[in-house]
């Protein structure tokens, strides 16, 4: 199996972890994925499986969503690889995946296509340039519903026009940690972005892990779009930086990451929460040069130690306790 | 309790989700509430505020029960209004003067100027002058007039082209 993306190391990923770009597309002639019946919805996945296997430079793996097990599901979106929401209704609905799982593509999720390319790091024009050559193949293939006024036609009107949403996932610890994150969501908001919690939601963004992305999508070029997050982006990256010095002189910072360090390396139970919040502390030594460990690694152990992913790594349901357990003895393994 | 989402109103919804597989409680407003698609089983990820965009339809223009409807997939108006949803392509031409005071409330403005399929790029040339426009209006904003000329220059070679400048 070759490496996935997530195990390469990035630009500026001190504070970015990763960049991914979102196109929605949809097949002209073909009613939106809400009102398509069953073995529509099958045509529809079997239309667009044939013109990606078409492209000769990208090997795709097709899953219909239905022949997988519940925690296989689960795991793609604990991976970020498919929506909760395509995760929680499967009949119909198939996924495009290439091997280093940097691209994925759901079928008959909000649209058609819902094409997604991941790169670890900051890589807003390699991630896009990727999107966007796929997506011309694609198009030359297929016939995409399409007006000269409104753009690309999706299900949902909010992402009409370029269908693209472009986010980075910032690691942003410091400015949590002195209260400027709300601030920030507020005045991201005024500019046409959003900022979310990346694993959990709102202010209880577990990991201090947040996606910035646009949410304008008609009447802004891509390139206009993905200028304007990449420079919101290194301003807040700019003032995460500066939010650490200041954190930094304060000898209680150093305590409380050896802490963390100390507790993953040998607690025998660890629940997700606690295990994001302590990994969150250990990253930001990490970057400071102080934990001997590299990001890669971080990042990866935060997506393996999810849930689903972990549970998926033994052959058999697990339940709390034992999934808690689990987790702990990896954790330990990966730091000592 | 203060709104976990904007930190500014009283939380008057309390929600328990199972998020990664733990329970978690989520306190916010009924506007923040509204905003992040709580009340659907699954949200946050999408394009997501489909929900948002049929409440802005229903407090716009053409909210009156029209019986109007798609000839393409058969959905009314009404339908679009509550769940926030085109039924097909062919919706935005029939609704489209109903839509479009919603579409420049969210976008700002109501005209593409992306890329387009490859099929479509000799058809037309109209959004790329209109990007293009945008563009010309930023150099001459910033005074770099001789970027202006390029770009004017751009405009007249594709509007000979077929263009609508």
């Amino acid at each position: 199996m070759c490496a996935k993306w997530y195990l390469g190391t990035g630009a500026q990923n001190d504070v970015v972890i990763n960049t991914s770009i979102h196109l929605a597309r949809n097949v002209r002639n073909y009613p939106f994925p809400a009102r398509l019946s069953l073995p529509e919805k099958l045509k529809v996945n079997s239309v667009i499986k044939t013109a990606a296997d078409s492209i000769g430079e990208y090997n795709f793996n097709y899953y219909e969503m239905k022949t997988l097990s519940q925690s296989e599901v689960v795991s793609l979106a604990e991976r970020h690889l498919v929506s909760p929401e395509f995760a929680s209704s499967r009949d119909g609905r198939a996924l495009l995946l290439t091997e280093d799982e940097a691209v994925s593509i759901m079928l008959n999720e909000e649209d058609h296509i819902r094409l997604q390319v991941m790169y670890a790091g900051f890589a807003l024009d390699e991630a896009y340039r990727t999107a966007n050559n796929i997506d011309k193949e694609l198009s030359q293939k297929l016939d995409f519903a399409f007006d000269d006024k409104l753009g690309y036609l999706t299900q949902d009107p909010t992402a009409l026009g370029t269908g693209m949403k472009a986010s980075v996932v910032l690691h942003l610890p410091a400015l949590v940690s002195t209260s400027q994150i709300t601030k920030l969501i507020t005045t991201v908001s005024k500019l046409g972005l959003s900022l979310r919690g990346s694993y959990g939601e709102g202010a209880a963004a577990k990991g201090d892990m947040f996606r910035l992305s646009n949410t304008i999508t008609l009447g802004i070029s891509e390139r206009a779009a993905i200028e304007n997050l990449k420079s919101i982006a290194l301003q807040i990256a700019a003032q995460e930086r500066t939010a650490r010095e200041e954190i930094f002189k304060a000898p209680v910072t150093e305590d409380r990451i050896y802490r963390a360090y100390g507790v993953l390396k040998y607690a025998r139970l660890i629940d997700t929460n606690e295990f994001m919040e302590l990994i969150s502390l250990v990253r930001l030594g990490a970057v400071k040069g102080i934990i001997n460990m590299d990001c890669a690694q971080i990042e990866a152990l935060m997506i393996h130690m999810q849930p689903a992913t972990i549970s998926l790594s033994v052959d058999r349901p697990l339940d709390r306790i034992e999934r808690d357990k689990l987790r702990a003895l990896l954790v330990r393994r990966a730091l000592n | 309790m203060i709104c976990q989402n904007c930190n500014k109103n009283e939380a008057n919804m309390h929600m328990k989700r199972i998020i990664n597989g733990r329970a978690a409680e989520v306190h916010l407003c009924s506007d923040c509430a509204r905003s992040l698609g709580y009340g659907e089983a699954f949200s946050g990820f999408g394009l997501g505020l489909g929900e948002l965009f049929g409440e802005l339809l229903s407090k716009g223009e053409g909210s009156a029960n029209t019986g109007l409807h798609c000839h393409g997939c058969g959905k009314t108006f009404d339908e679009i209004v509550s769940d926030g949803k085109m039924g097909c392509a062919e919706c935005y031409g029939v609704f489209y003067d109903k839509l479009l005071p919603s579409l420049r409330r969210i976008h700002g403005k109501a005209t593409h100027v992306g890329t387009k399929p490859v099929k479509n790029e000799s058809i037309s040339y109209d959004s790329q002058i209109a990007e293009l426009k945008q563009k010309l209006a930023v150099a001459v904003e910033e005074q770099n007039f001789e970027l202006a000329a390029q770009i004017r220059d751009e405009i007249n070679e594709i509007s000979q082209k077929g263009g609508n400048a």
